[in-house]
């Protein structure tokens, strides 16, 4: 799983529309994961996922997956990826069977009895129209196709977008099955969502891309053991190392409380101080995001000024 | 739900709990917990373990914490990972696995013995605390059998 070439490579990646832009980003992707691209809405992440499946053009930058570019490898590559987007388009007045005999042609690996167990799972009708299903409906029909390609990379665009919690959870199991099947070497999954669960339910990796930009590529669990939060007998009368967060207590006995993201350091710091630690606890993938938006917003603001 | 298969367990289902409140990172919780049943004779030699995907799967955890996780275990000479066929408990030899839990039981005294010096105690006094210690588990013993 190491040591190899990275399936999707971008390098200073750029979009612009307008006032908004998308990078500069850069990010590989290795073989075998499970990246979660996490944001709020309208942070770039379907114009991301558009880029990577050539739909948008990029205003600048470098796009390589599986070692291949757009336009030149455009169909040697796409035939290696399975892309379920958040609103397809022209799918409406096609039925399941449909779109299966036409997706299917262009892919060899197509796996129709994977297609088939999936439909009868999301009790869709072979013969009625994509349009005519409901949201969530439309959601697992579009994974469907994506998964049945039994290509070796995913690309889904909110995958659980608008779903019940039930459908949810077979579109998070259909994703752990994609990677676990034994008659295929590493595959890899790239997904974009809002839902903080899913990342912690089934990602290694998690980017975040807010405002347009990447606030980085991070092991899921290196990030959340990353992060701590003390709560002290008394607080520090000066900044302890790691500390990006503090909030005094008060006479009536409430603890004082810092948030950490050096947590060895901070508790050596303190207990060097004496300071007594009376509990600890770690962050949720929220909090952690939330204090590196703060952490992203600052520094602009601080480069804006000094023009670097 | 039609249609639902059940897929036969060839991997046993490992008792393992991660906890996010637990301040040690999650792969030394893991290697921790597996350390136990194998040394405890739990999980005996030729034991299949899960797949660092289906365990990440299961415990919500990455797979690279399962990765790891692994990999120490390897380099401890507890567990063997072959190609084509998986993961399995090695077959460690009785003195071996005598002496890790030896160690095993060092490290918990060796531990017990720093938290007794943090709170002030004398080597007199520790040793009285042994004594006491030992003292109480043997009437339990007895206790027990009759």
């Amino acid at each position: 799983m190491t040591d190899e070439r990275p399936v999707i490579s971008l390098r200073n990646l750029r979009k612009s529309y307008g006032t908004f832009e998308l990078g500069p980003i850069d990010l590989d992707v290795q073989p075998g994961y499970v990246v979660a691209i996490v944001g709020p809405n309208g942070g770039g992440k379907s114009t991301l996922m558009g880029m990577l499946m050539n739909l948008i053009k990029p205003t600048s930058g470098e796009i390589t997956i599986f070692g291949g570019v757009y336009p030149e490898e455009e169909v040697t590559v796409k035939r290696r990826i399975g892309y379920a987007p958040e609103r397809p388009s022209g799918y409406d007045g096609l039925s399941s069977r449909d779109l299966g005999e036409f997706v299917s042609r262009f892919y060899p690996g197509w796996d129709q009895r994977l297609y088939e167990d999936l439909l009868a799972d999301a009790a869709i009708e072979p013969e009625k129209s994509f349009g005519e299903f409901s949201t969530g409906t439309q959601r697992r029909l579009t994974f469907a196709l994506a998964l049945a390609t039994g290509s070796e990379l995913l690309l889904l665009d909110e995958p659980t977008g608008g779903v019940d919690p039930f459908a949810r959870r077979r579109i998070l199991e259909g994703i752990s099955r994609f990677m676990m099947d034994e008659r295929y070497g590493d595959r890899t999954v790239l997904f974009a969502t809002h839902v903080m669960e899913e990342v912690r339910r089934i990602a290694d990796y998690v980017a975040f891309l807010v405002d347009g930009k990447l606030l980085g590529l991070f092991e899921k669990d290196a990030l959340l053991e990353g992060w701590r939060t003390f709560w002290l007998d008394k607080e520090p009368e000066s900044e302890v190392p790691g500390q990006v967060e503090v909030e005094s207590g008060n006479p009536c006995g409430s603890l004082a409380r810092i948030v950490s993201d050096s947590p060895r350091e901070t508790e050596e710091a303190l207990c060097a101080r004496n300071i007594r630690i009376v509990r600890s606890g770690a962050l949720d993938l929220e909090e952690i995001l939330s204090h590196l938006m703060r952490r992203g917003k600052a520094k602009r603001i601080k480069s804006s000024r000094t023009g670097e | 739900m039609s249609g639902k298969k059940r897929y036969p367990r060839r991997v046993p289902h490992v008792p393992i709990r991660l906890s996010m409140e637990d301040p040690q990172p999650m792969y030394r919780q893991l290697e921790s917990q597996l350390r136990d049943f194998i040394l405890a004779g739990e999980l005996k030699a030729g034991t299949k373990l899960p797949t660092i995907r289906a365990l990440a799967g299961e415990l919500s955890c990455s797979v690279i914490t399962t990765q790891r996780a692994y990999q120490d275990l390897e380099g401890e000479g507890l567990i063997l990972t072959r190609q084509g066929w998986g993961t399995v408990v090695a077959d460690i030899p009785e003195e071996k696995l005598n002496a890790r839990r030896r160690e095993a039981v060092e490290a918990a005294f060796g531990e017990a013995v720093r938290t007794g010096r943090r709170a002030g105690l004398t080597e007199e006094e520790l040793r009285d605390v042994l004594n006491q210690a030992l003292q109480l588990d043997h009437t339990n013993v007895e206790g027990d059998v009759s």
